[in-house]
């Protein structure tokens, strides 16, 4: 078991180091190095007109590079801003990741008699290398510096600006050297009284001058606009790149206002030759999902109450739930100690996003909407033992038959992965079926349906009522007698 | 071709029938294609909500049989729109919806789009019932069935002017800020417009005849205002779903409107002329 829990962190590290991280921020470096961001993490809590935003990045390059540049609609205090630890990320990331569940059967001979389950999640993620270069600030007329802090490693700089050729001209003149693509969307911002948090690295202040992770930035501001600003994190990346975003709220799920918000694939039964790969898996079904919404939906991959007074955190749970603490550090700071009786909604998306099919930054809105939800994917491993003879035996090994049938269809539904594979598979527990049934099953075996879209009763329910009633109801005739009857 | 020009001659006979298909249409889509969640239990809830209570109208108020297709069509909208955590606030709203149509009646109009009062009324009340703006996303289909499904509807019950005169106001307002002032490229703007939700509220809600002036002129003007608070409250205080608050604060003012042309006939549903023709047609 243990093996296998190693082959499953592997694989999923694997999945997730092929992307870079992204920002909803730009990266801006000195030198043309050619920096990716094509995946990135932030935490968004949401409180009334209360806003947390932890923001993360896998900046990858030499640290004296890294400055960022991120529009905020409002100028934040010292104390608004604050460096928080990378751990949050990974809590958060850990606990509601898409996951793969197993199930045992028992052997209807008597023999087996376990019954549990165990699950992995997929997860982790990346992060850089540092140095830094300070130098006297230029001035430029229109750009105003709201407020100058040196926060832990971090030298932030927060700009208001009237016009975006003066914005432009300053963060040139001070080293930051701004892509074209963002410069296209600076006046937009400028236009919309945003402010910009620039953030660049203390080299003098950095802790742990090996650690791989930058640490996260955490800010907080009183606004009712409830967004978050992409374009300009599309600045520097090349195609599509991820954002996954943790949300955190009194009252429930977050949605996307001007994207369409869709669940991504869930529960279902895949075969058990997906788990060394189940991050490919997850990789593959998620690229499909993305195709087939059109490559501008935003997905979600989990959403649950999470509140302290809940029983039930996660089923399965893949890590460790998040505690109190976690919630009050990623920002949900009204769960504070002995205050148990206060909701937090935690919802997890996923978006895809590129310049031709997300124009306009993702706005959000929190409803009361308070379904859990989880990516769920669940492998059936049959019974164990070689004794199947009994009658109940034979069936059940016929039901396995064509269980495994459906399993490989649904997997290549759901990933577009050749089915050829499984045909071994398949037929893998038919030696132990006696020659008779061995044949029937050949005959018999229930054609494989893949269930993609789910059936849904009320569509027949509906459509059978209302072609029942529409014309009645509404026919001349039946008003003149229902008419005649009321009114003698 | 006797039957089915028939037909014809009866669905234009009134301006619901359209509306009652395009409704149903853009439910098919809806969980067909976009695949919201569609549990049977809040779609049960809510026509068998406007039915009895319309049902209840019929039997005790004297209404005609057929404001049972406007029952339909309450019931249709807030399947189309509203979201909630609980079927039996799908009950409440429905029959909160079709209960205001009788509580709350003017000259034969009443002060709200029963919808509408249905979806905001149960949102305020129990906090637990929302609007989804993004769940059509946009895509360039979408508008095209939505515009002439709408334009179907509206042709037939001349009430085009108002919605257009919504859509077109609060698209030029969006244009001069989101591209004119702010500079954002052409996409944004687009982006903004082929929103799903907002189409459906400018061919199926706002023109509401029961709910609108009587008078045209008074009726693009106020559909205008109805554009500009929309526009505003979207763009300067970040309301979602803008359009519906603003219409559920405005369509009260509709009775005074109506007092300044007092000469001008409350709405009626049915196209007398084209009914004639279908007796007539019925008694060759």
């Amino acid at each position: 078991m243990k093996n296998t829990l190693t082959t499953l962190a592997i694989a999923a590290a694997l999945l997730i180091c092929q992307h870079a991280l992204a920002f909803c921020g730009f990266y801006v470096a000195k030198a043309d190095a050619s920096l990716f961001n094509n995946k990135s993490e932030v935490i968004m809590v949401r409180n009334g007109t209360r806003n947390v935003i932890t923001m993360s990045s896998d900046f990858k390059g030499d640290l004296s590079e890294f400055a960022m540049v991120v529009p905020v609609p409002t100028v934040l205090a010292e104390k608004d801003i604050r460096v928080v630890e990378r751990r949050i990320f990974d809590v958060l990331n850990a606990y509601s990741a898409p996951r793969l569940v197993n199930y045992y059967d028992n052997n209807p001979c008597g023999y087996d008699m376990r019954l549990y389950e165990d699950s992995y999640s997929m997860a982790v993620p990346a992060m850089a290398k540092e140095e830094l270069v300070s130098k006297k600030l230029t001035t430029v007329k229109g750009v105003h510096i709201e407020a100058q802090y040196d926060i832990d490693e971090y030298n932030i700089i927060i700009l208001s600006a009237k016009e975006s050729d003066g914005l432009q001209i300053w963060l040139e003149a001070n080293g930051y050297k701004v892509p074209e693509t963002a410069r296209q969307v600076l006046e937009p911002y400028v236009r919309s009284n945003m402010k910009f948090f620039l953030v660049k690295v203390n080299l003098d202040k950095v802790q742990n001058r090996n650690s791989e992770y930058l640490r996260p930035i955490q800010i907080r501001f009183d606004h009712a606009k409830f967004m978050l600003p992409l374009r300009l994190g599309m600045a520097n990346s090349n195609g599509s790149q991820d954002m996954i975003v943790y949300a955190l709220t009194t009252e429930g799920r977050v949605e996307c206002t001007n994207y369409r918000t869709v669940k991504m694939p869930t529960d279902r039964n895949i075969p058990l030759y997906v788990e060394p790969k189940f991050g490919d898996f997850y990789k593959s079904l998620f690229e499909k999902s993305y195709k087939q919404e059109g490559r501008n939906a935003v997905f979600l991959e989990y959403a649950w109450n999470v509140s302290p007074y809940t029983a039930v955190k996660c089923d399965p749970c893949v890590g460790p739930p998040p505690v109190n603490y976690d919630f009050v550090e990623a920002g949900a700071d009204w769960i504070t100690q002995g205050n148990f009786h206060q909701t937090i909604f935690f919802t997890r998306l996923h978006v895809r996003y590129s310049r031709d099919k997300f124009p306009s930054d993702l706005q959000f809105q929190v409803t009361p909407n308070n379904e859990n939800f989880q990516c769920r994917y669940v492998m059936t491993y049959p019974a164990s033992g070689d004794d199947f003879t009994c009658d109940a035996g034979q069936e059940y090994l016929v039901d396995l038959y064509n269980r495994r049938k459906k399993e490989v269809d649904e997997l290549a539904a759901l990933t577009g992965w050749s089915s050829a594979n499984g045909s071994a598979y398949i037929r893998e527990y038919n030696k132990h079926l006696n020659p008779r049934m061995r044949e029937n099953s050949r005959n018999e075996g229930i054609p494989a349906t893949i269930a993609q879209r789910t059936y849904r009763p009320w569509i027949v329910v509906s459509i059978i009522f209302l072609a029942i009633t529409t014309p009645a109801l509404i026919s001349r005739k039946s008003t003149k007698i229902f008419h005649a009857k009321i009114q003698p | 071709m006797h039957t089915l020009r028939n037909t014809l001659v009866w669905l234009r006979s009134d301006g619901r029938h359209f509306q009652i298909i395009a409704q149903i249409s853009f439910l098919c889509y809806g969980v067909l294609l976009l695949g919201w969640d569609a549990d049977w239990k809040n779609y049960l809830a809510i026509f068998s909500g406007v039915i009895v209570a319309q049902g209840l109208a019929i039997r005790f108020a004297g209404f005609p049989m057929d404001s049972l297709k406007s029952a339909l069509i309450t019931g249709l909208g807030l399947s189309l729109l509203m979201k909630a955590n609980d079927p039996w606030l799908f009950l409440f709203a429905a029959l909160l919806a079709i209960g205001m149509k009788f509580l709350t009646k003017v000259n034969g109009k009443h002060l709200w789009n029963p919808a509408n009062f249905g979806i905001v009324a149960a949102a305020f009340l129990s906090g637990d019932a929302w609007i989804s703006p993004g769940q059509w996303g946009s895509s360039a289909l979408i508008i095209f069935i939505v515009g002439t499904a709408g334009l179907a509807v509206l042709s037939n019950i001349k009430r085009l002017e108002t919605g257009l005169a919504f859509l077109i106001t609060f698209a030029a307002l969006e244009y001069i800020r989101t591209v004119l002032y702010l500079g954002w490229e052409h996409d944004v703007f687009l982006l903004k417009l082929t929103n799903g939700s907002l189409w459906l509220f400018s061919f199926f809600m706002i023109t509401d005849p029961m709910t609108t002036p009587n008078h045209r002129k008074l009726r693009i003007g106020w559909a205008m205002i109805v554009g500009a608070i929309s526009f505003y409250l979207a763009n300067f205080y970040f309301v979602n779903g803008a359009p519906f608050w603003t219409l559920f604060f405005l369509t009260p003012f509709t009775p005074l409107l109506d007092r300044l042309s007092p000469r001008i006939t409350s709405f009626m549903w049915k196209n007398e002329s084209t009914t004639k023709k279908h007796i007539q047609h019925q008694s060759i």
